[in-house]
Order: C-alpha cells, then sequence, then structure tokens
C-alpha cells in the first residue's frame, strides 16, 4: 500500500537529502544472497582476492589452470562475496516520546530517523523492514523485504503508529532475525533488559544501531518552577525548580554519558540525536558511525 | 443607623479588597507537566507555589468576604436608632442671684412642655427630678451663677440621654448676666455640638441692690481705717468694718441681707483666731482686685471661702455666711508705721474684702455679640458626638462577631476538605 500523498509529500525532501549515502555493515556478513557488503564467503565473484592451494573437495572448476601449467601446482581462485544485510528498524512508540506535548519533536524526529534510515539501507539494496507498536497497542512487524515501494510502505507504517503507553521493546527486539538492528529511542523504558537483548543479537553474528532520540527541552527545560510528571510513571512527580535544576542536569549528562559507554561497550553503533539536528544529517551521522 | 466605630467598616472594606486582591494573585501548586525524564529531578521535598491572576477559590473568597464583613460589622458596633428623630431636651435653670424672680423661670419651663433633664445651677449644677413638683420646689439662692458648670453639667446629662435619641435640644433659663460668664464659658460651650436655646430671665437690676455705706472705726491713727477711708463708696453693700473685738450688736447687724461685716483685728487681742504654728512673715498678699507687697507678718489660721491669699497660697482673708450677709475675716497685719496702706495697691487689694458676700457682683447682662455665640446657629447637638466608645454598645456586636468565627470555621473546614481533595 502506498502512503498517502500528503505523506509522501511531506517526506520527499528527506528521502531526496539521503540519496546518495551508504550505509556499509559494520563487519563482513554472512548471507548467501549477494549484495553490496563484504560476505565472509569466499566465491567465485569477478573480484579476486587470493590463491590457495587446492584441497580435496574443492570444486575443480576454481582450480586456476594457467598457474597449474607454470608451477605444476594447483590453486585455486578466491574472491570475496557480496552479499545483502536485513535490517529492520525498531521504532520506539512508548508515551516518552510524544514530547514536547504541545510540537512532539521527539515522535517526529524518530519517524523521520526511520523513514531516512529505511531509504538508505534500501538504496544499498539491503531488505528493511520496520517494527513498532500500531495504534491499537498491537506490534506490528514489517519484514525486511527489498521490493521497490518497501520504503513507501514503511512510511505509511510509521506515519499511522500512535506514540503511547508504556509497552517494553525488549519482546519485539528478542522477536527480530535481522542482520542489523536499529533501534530509534529515548532509552527511557526498560533500556537494560533493551541492552541484553540487544548484546544476545550482536554474539549471534548481527549488527546493531541506536538511535538515541533526546528531546531539547529535556536538556534544557523550561527556567520557571515545573511539576515534572513522567508521562510513562504518573506516579513519579517532582518539583523542577532553580535550586534543582543543576543537579538535573547533572544526573541527565551523566545518565547519557554511562548509557553511550555501555551500548558502545557491547558493540553497538550508539549515537546521540538532538530534535534541533536536521533529520538527513541525523541519518548520515548513523550511518557513516557504523564505519570501521 | 449609626456606628460606634466606623472606621472598623473602611478597614474591613479594604480587607475585603485585599482578600479578593490575594485570590487573584493565588499562588498554588503548579500543575503537573508531562518530562520524560522527570526521573533526574532531584527527589527533594518542594513546597514551591506558582501565581495565577485568575480569580480562584470563589467559595472560598465568598466565606472569608463574608467573615470579614460580619466582623467588620461587629467591631464597627451599628445602632439601630430606636427612636428614630427623637429629641431630648435639656433645660439649665438659672437660680442665682441674678434672677431677679424664679416664678418666671417656672411659668417658661410649663410653658415649653416636658423636659428630660431639668438643671438648676447657681455656682455649682444640680440635676432635678424631671417634673412639675421639681419645678415648683426650685430655690434662689444668693450664689454667683456659673454657666462653665452649667454647661459642664448638660453636657453630663447629654452623654446619658445620647443613646435613646438623635437629637439634644439644650435651652438656657437664665438671665444670662456678666458675672455668670467665666474665661471657661466659651471653651466650654464651644464643646458643646448644638446650637443652645436661650430663655431670658429677667435680671436683678440696680435699684435692687443694697445701698452701698462704710462703717468704719473712729480711730484716725489706725493706718487700715486710714486707707480704706480713701476708697470709693460704692460698694454695693452694706460694710462694716471691725478692727477690734467683735460685739454681738455686729453680728446681729452682719445677718442682714446685704450687710458686709468685715472683721480686721488690728492686734492679737482683738480675735480669737487660732495662731499658726509658726509664726512668720511674708513678702505679699493678692486678693480678686489688686495685691500688696509688703512685708507682713503672719499670725492666724483662717477658714472659709477664700478671697484673699498670701504669696504661698494660704488664705488671708476669708467670708463666711452669717444669716443673709456674711462676715469677713481679714489676717491681714498692717504695721502702723507703715504707709502701705495709703497706697493705690493697698485700696486695690481693699475692694474685694468690701465687696458684697458672694463677691462682686455684675448683674448687667451680657453683651449682644456674648449672647450670640452662647446661643450658636445650626443644628441640634447630635446625639451620636456623646457616645462615647467606652460606654456605648451595640446589641448587634456580639452576633455579628459569632457569625464572623462561624464562617471562619466554615472557612477552614472547607479549605482543609479541599486540601484533602486536592
Amino acid at each position: 500500500m502506498a502512503p498517502a500523498p500528503a505523506a509522501a509529500a511531506s517526506y520527499g525532501a528527506l528521502l531526496d537529502a539521503v540519496r546518495g549515502v551508504h550505509w556499509p555493515a559494520r563487519r563482513a556478513v554472512s548471507s548467501v544472497l549477494p549484495g553490496a557488503h563484504h560476505s565472509t564467503l569466499r566465491g567465485t565473484s569477478a573480484e579476486f582476492t587470493e590463491y590457495r592451494l587446492y584441497r580435496q573437495g574443492d570444486d575443480p572448476r576454481r582450480v586456476d589452470w594457467r598457474l597449474l601449467a607454470r608451477s605444476d601446482r594447483a590453486y585455486i581462485r578466491l574472491a570475496n562475496d557480496r552479499a545483502v544485510l536485513p535490517t529492520t528498524i525498531v521504532l520506539d512508540t512508548s508515551a516518552s516520546m510524544a514530547f514536547p506535548v504541545t510540537t512532539r519533536d521527539k515522535w517526529r524526529l524518530a519517524q523521520e530517523l526511520t523513514i531516512g534510515l529505511a531509504a538508505v539501507a534500501h538504496a544499498d539494496g539491503d531488505p528493511v523492514g520496520v517494527a513498532l507498536h500500531d495504534a491499537s497497542g498491537k506490534t506490528a512487524i514489517l519484514p525486511p523485504r527489498t521490493r521497490r515501494d518497501v520504503v513507501a510502505e514503511i512510511a505509511r507504517v510509521v506515519l499511522a503508529g500512535e506514540p503511547g503507553g508504556s509497552d517494553p521493546l525488549t519482546p519485539v527486539l528478542r522477536a527480530l532475525r535481522s542482520a542489523r538492528l536499529v533501534l530509534v529511542s529515548d532509552l527511557l523504558g526498560d533500556e537494560e533488559e533493551s541492552l541484553r537483548a540487544v548484546r544476545a543479537h550482536i554474539v549471534s553474528g548481527g549488527e546493531a544501531h541506536v538511535a538515541h532520540v533526546i528531546a531539547r527541552e529535556e536538556l534544557d527545560p523550561p527556567r520557571r518552577t515545573l511539576l515534572a510528571a513522567d508521562p510513562e510513571q504518573g506516579f513519579v512527580q517532582r518539583m523542577l525548580v532553580e535550586a534543582t535544576r543543576r543537579e538535573y542536569e547533572e544526573r541527565f549528562a551523566s545518565w547519557r554519558a554511562d548509557v553511550a559507554r555501555r551500548w558502545r561497550a557491547a558493540g553497538v553503533s550508539y549515537t546521540e540525536v538532538i530534535t534541533d539536528e536536521p533529520a538527513p544529517r541525523a541519518v548520515r551521522r548513523i550511518a557513516a558511525a557504523g564505519e570501521r | 443607623m449609626t456606628w460606634l466605630l466606623p472606621s472598623a467598616l473602611a478597614i474591613a472594606a479594604v480587607t475585603c479588597i485585599a482578600l479578593i486582591a490575594a485570590h487573584f494573585i493565588a499562588r498554588d501548586r503548579p500543575v503537573a507537566e508531562p518530562l520524560p525524564t522527570a526521573r533526574f529531578v532531584p527527589d527533594r521535598r518542594i513546597h514551591a507555589r506558582t501565581t495565577s491572576i485568575a480569580l480562584s477559590d470563589l467559595l472560598l473568597l465568598a466565606l472569608r468576604i463574608a467573615a470579614v464583613a460580619a466582623i467588620g460589622l461587629g467591631i464597627a458596633g451599628p445602632i439601630v436608632a430606636g427612636a428614630r428623630g427623637r429629641i431630648a431636651r435639656i433645660v439649665l435653670v438659672d437660680r442665682s442671684r441674678s434672677v431677679l424672680s424664679l416664678a418666671d423661670a417656672r411659668d417658661i419651663l410649663r410653658a415649653a412642655g416636658a423636659a428630660d433633664v431639668v438643671i438648676a445651677f447657681d455656682s455649682a449644677a444640680r440635676t432635678l427630678d424631671a417634673g412639675a413638683r421639681a419645678i415648683d420646689s426650685l430655690d434662689k439662692t444668693g450664689a454667683t451663677g456659673s454657666l462653665s458648670a452649667a454647661l459642664a453639667a448638660a453636657s453630663a446629662a447629654a452623654t446619658s440621654l445620647a443613646s435613646g435619641a438623635d437629637s439634644i435640644e439644650l435651652a438656657l433659663v437664665s438671665p444670662v448676666s456678666t458675672e455668670e460668664l467665666d474665661a471657661a464659658t466659651p471653651a466650654i460651650r464651644a464643646a458643646w455640638p448644638g446650637r443652645i436655646r436661650l430663655m431670658r430671665l429677667r435680671p436683678k437690676t440696680a435699684s435692687v441692690v443694697s445701698p452701698s455705706a462704710l462703717e468704719l472705726p473712729r480711730e484716725p491713727n489706725d493706718p487700715v481705717v486710714a486707707g480704706l477711708s480713701l476708697l470709693p463708696r460704692e460698694l454695693g453693700a452694706s460694710v462694716r468694718v471691725v478692727r477690734g473685738r467683735l460685739t454681738a450688736a455686729d453680728s446681729v447687724w452682719g445677718r442682714e441681707a446685704g450687710h458686709v461685716l468685715v472683721h480686721w483685728p488690728a492686734a492679737d487681742s482683738a480675735t480669737d483666731w487660732p495662731a499658726r504654728p509658726n509664726l512668720d512673715a511674708i513678702g505679699g498678699v493678692t486678693s480678686a482686685t489688686g495685691a500688696i507687697v509688703a512685708r507682713l507678718p503672719r499670725l492666724w489660721s483662717v477658714s472659709g471661702r477664700a478671697i484673699a491669699r498670701w504669696a504661698d497660697g494660704e488664705p488671708a482673708a476669708v467670708e463666711r455666711t452669717l444669716g443673709a450677709g456674711c462676715i469677713r475675716d481679714v489676717a491681714v497685719v498692717v504695721d502702723p508705721a507703715s504707709d502701705v496702706t495709703l497706697r493705690a495697691p493697698f485700696r486695690g487689694f481693699s475692694r474685694a474684702l468690701l465687696a458684697p458676700c458672694g463677691g462682686a457682683r455684675a448683674f448687667a447682662p451680657a453683651d449682644s455679640a456674648t449672647l450670640r455665640a452662647l446661643a450658636g446657629v445650626g443644628p441640634l447637638a447630635a446625639a451620636r458626638n456623646f457616645r462615647g466608645a467606652a460606654d456605648q454598645t451595640s446589641r448587634f456586636t456580639p452576633w455579628l462577631l459569632a457569625l464572623g468565627a462561624a464562617l471562619l470555621l466554615v472557612e477552614l473546614a472547607l479549605r482543609r476538605s479541599s486540601r484533602t481533595l486536592g
């Protein structure tokens, strides 16, 4: 299903801005399907890599007969294969993403990042899909696909999403089997469990990216007396006044630094994105952060 | 309706305005706003308040205003006049020696109708029982009249009448002779907050005053006799000066009306007055009409109405009533060798000693300007001017204060319940 014309038009500029951006895999992929990323498999492609002595069981068709004639030794030609990297983007739809209440900048930026990253992955020929809670509260998973209109379909699903509730991301992350997992979230929910799930994904051979979406208003709350209420935990209500503002900022900065350190230590490509940063630039940073 | 303390109304009004303003700028706990990172805000007990410019808590405001108004009204002390428009009447009746006949006063009082308070006065004022019998029993006295005393008594009577009337009418039945006015009279009159109705009586005239005569001892070498002989003869009374011991004939003579018997002993042997504990001399003596500055010995202590005093205030000459006349004891001893009695100050000093009983008479009616000032202009005296805060109470005050207290209790309960709900 194609996205609504208005939605397509609104993301047209974003898709234009990320055109030409490549999102290479962080390591060789083990996929057998030919693609743009280095594969862990050595095959018969035209991109020669090295020679290796023939061993029993090798395909005789890969023996370099000219070299055999010159050296009287049997070598086979090795070449790096190229493979696709199935990518699934997990979009956090918890209530904390609908912030600030009036502009919902976090949710808007998360939508743009999801669509932009999907477009970049699709442009590299990778299958791309998305997972999020739909408007009815159920988890909507669009499996990675390579067909032409997959970006439009992802945009439709993302646009239909509505932030709310406090459902954990961990079950979604554990259910996904894509080689590349991208989490677009503010990490204010089940961050510890999500990290464990992603770490398991990396250990199993996959790669993971996280786009940590932070609102400017979270970094610099309004300078007035504010009774701050956690939208996901209504019982948490604390008075933010000038006297406690500095400590709040220090705590938040410390938490962000700790999150970045732990996620990076787990092998995740971690990128912090502030809501006042243009989405195309953020997409480029996320894609570039994956390069080694 | 009048108020015991009207300023309390103004204070209550200002308080109500302040209350409304306070509700307009009411500070309240801020409304919770979503902040996903609220968990990083230090969890401390902070009683922060925010201001708003909207009128809030209307029920509480209404209760508070009602309580303040009730308390303010209670303190202000509303007095609803039970006799709205009622005029209390005070009548001052002169019975002093200035009055020719009290029959005129009785006629005027009967014609004027009932009075709430009738005050008869001469040198002092006395409240009579209101009624015809009291008026009929009114007697004339020989004392000097004092309008100051009468007006002061009227003010006191007005204070007791003020709670039952709106206005107080003061009527003065008097000839208003000159001798009835003194230095305090204008000030006391000015303190009466309204006009005074004057009803003039016929004053005594010069024709009815006793003929003047001065009898002096036939002792030409007596310095006092010599000095007194130089006085003019218009004394207003028949005066006999005795320098020796008083005889029975002298006492009989002195008992007659218009007679003044002056006992001025020339020596200690001429009297039985008690001697002073310490005999001394003083530098002067004064009377209402003059003073002598000389070294004068003080031999005796005299008692009675003082008409002359030594320089230290001790009576030097006194007057005592004797029948219809009076006797004056003069304890001033003059050195026979001195010429002080021949000087003008002695004559001035002695004039008061030879004046008619009760002092010099001045029965001439007061001038028209004085009478106009005494009568005054404008409305009758308002009764509220006589209601003192100390002795006035409002029967509404306890109820209004109780209502205010009850409203405050309701406000307290409402505030607590709303806090509990909030």
